[in-house]
């Protein structure tokens, strides 16, 4: 007997829980108006916890209400907001054309210095290689442009017109690897021709006694018939010098920093 | 003693959740039954006489908030306490799915049995069909919940890593449902 019990021991505790829950809930369905001290156990454990559940969910709730409530706020806050946005884009405005005007002003001293007549024109399109260096502009044939004219920034040299078109025109610049211009060193007046290398660009033809140093300024020679003379080019960085070689090998930075170029001056005539 | 209190509280948390907030964000139907949920859980993870107590434990709270009279939740917690007894050593625990296949179970066998109770001691009317008319929704709401539950304890896992047998939870101590 105890070893039947042993064996289906689970068997009979489980009938025998099963039965007394259902004696519990039989019982207490006779007596449904009384409650049980479990119940008010739990309820008076519970009871603080649903009021702070309760109220925090009625605050929650109060809150976006009011939230909803307060539409006329809301449109007011976002008409302000719209107007504080476009007097913000006005702003940014006024502070760009205050900015496009310095740049202008130092352009227009670069070109007084130069001595020749120029048209301004906007940068409006970058090569759409990787591996040219072309740029082109606001102006064309309308405006008088044509090609082989030198394009200026208030840093130097930019490059010339290589094509054009009744509205805008294609800059070659420097960089490019197919621009050639005749150059001198400024402090030296030592010749040679500055080469595009994308990024940088080197001078060519520098012969190996010729005094170059790095930090040196380059100038356009005004040889070529392109460029006037005196035009910035850009500065040496590097100076290697072969015993065997009959020519420097030179690196010069530009004078005009390409990234951020945005208004240009095409040198349109003559002197003046 | 510290795990008996622990799931006592949960359960009156879950219960006070099923109560007082539940009602405001969702509909009826859709409202899932944490408690059962927890029993499952229980009859999975802990020792037969631990389990039994708490779930008993747990009817009772449910009972507390739900239904007038004390002993239907009782009655019908422990039976799925015991069916999982029954089940828990012919499957793998730890087995994500597994877990919502059982709550899928349970959830039909919570609401016939509650159906057959309140049927036979209470007369309760046509409280089947309502029963088996919400059946589908509570179904889907419970195995939400248990995704939930699940994805939050995957989370924390780390927390409890030193623990037994969690179910659900994969790579976990073997030593559950001993």
């Amino acid at each position: 007997m105890r070893e039947l019990f042993n064996r289906y021991r689970f068997f009979f505790l489980a009938v025998a829980l099963l039965l007394s829950s259902l004696l519990l809930y039989s019982y207490n369905l006779r007596n449904k108006g009384a409650t049980t001290f479990f119940e008010r156990a739990i309820l008076t454990f519970a009871s603080p916890f649903q009021v702070g559940l309760d109220g925090s969910v009625n605050f929650v709730k109060d809150s976006w209400n009011n939230y909803l409530w307060l539409i006329d706020a809301r449109q007011q806050n976002q008409q302000l907001l719209q107007e504080n946005q476009q007097l913000t884009a006005e702003l940014q405005q006024v502070e760009e054309i205050r900015l496009q005007n310095q740049r202008l002003r130092n352009l227009l001293d670069f070109i007084d210095d130069v001595d020749r007549a120029a048209l301004p024109a906007q940068v409006i399109g970058e090569d759409a290689s990787n591996w040219a260096r072309t740029l082109t502009i606001n102006k064309g044939s309308r405006s008088g442009l044509r090609d082989g004219l030198p394009v200026v920034a208030a840093g130097g040299v930019v490059g010339r017109i290589i094509k054009t078109a009744p509205g805008s025109s294609r800059v070659l610049l420097v960089t490019d690897a197919s621009s050639n211009v005749a150059a001198l060193v400024q402090r030296t007046r030592s010749r040679g021709v500055l080469q595009g290398r994308g990024a940088k660009l080197t001078l060519k033809y520098a012969l190996r006694d010729a005094d170059i140093a790095v930090g040196d300024l380059l100038v356009t020679s005004g040889m070529g018939g392109v460029f006037p003379k005196g035009l910035s080019l850009g500065k040496v960085e590097i100076v290697e010098r072969d015993e065997l070689d009959l020519f420097q090998r030179i690196q010069v930075a530009s004078a005009v920093d390409f990234s951020h170029l945005e208004e240009v001056m095409v040198l349109v005539d003559l002197d003046r | 003693m510290r795990r008996f209190l622990f799931y006592l509280l949960i359960g009156i948390f879950f219960a006070l959740l099923q109560s007082s907030l539940f009602p405001l964000l969702l509909p009826t139907g859709l409202r899932p039954n944490l408690l059962l949920i927890l029993i499952l859980y229980l009859g999975l993870s802990e020792n037969f006489s631990r389990a039994v107590v708490i779930g008993l434990l747990l009817g009772g709270i449910q009972d507390s908030f739900s239904g007038t009279s004390l002993g239907l939740y009782v009655t019908v917690d422990l039976a799925i306490l015991l069916l999982v007894r029954l089940l828990s050593e012919h499957l793998n625990a730890e087995s994500p799915a597994l877990l919502l296949l059982l709550i899928s179970g349970g959830t039909l066998v919570q609401n016939l049995l509650v159906g057959f109770c309140l049927m036979l001691f209470a007369d309760a009317g046509p409280i089947l069909s309502i029963l088996l008319l919400a059946l589908p929704q509570q179904l889907l709401a419970n195995l939400l919940a248990a995704v939930v539950l699940l994805i939050l304890l995957l989370r924390f896992q780390p927390l409890f890593g030193s623990r037994s047998g969690m179910p659900g939870l994969i790579y976990q101590s073997k030593r559950h449902g001993s």
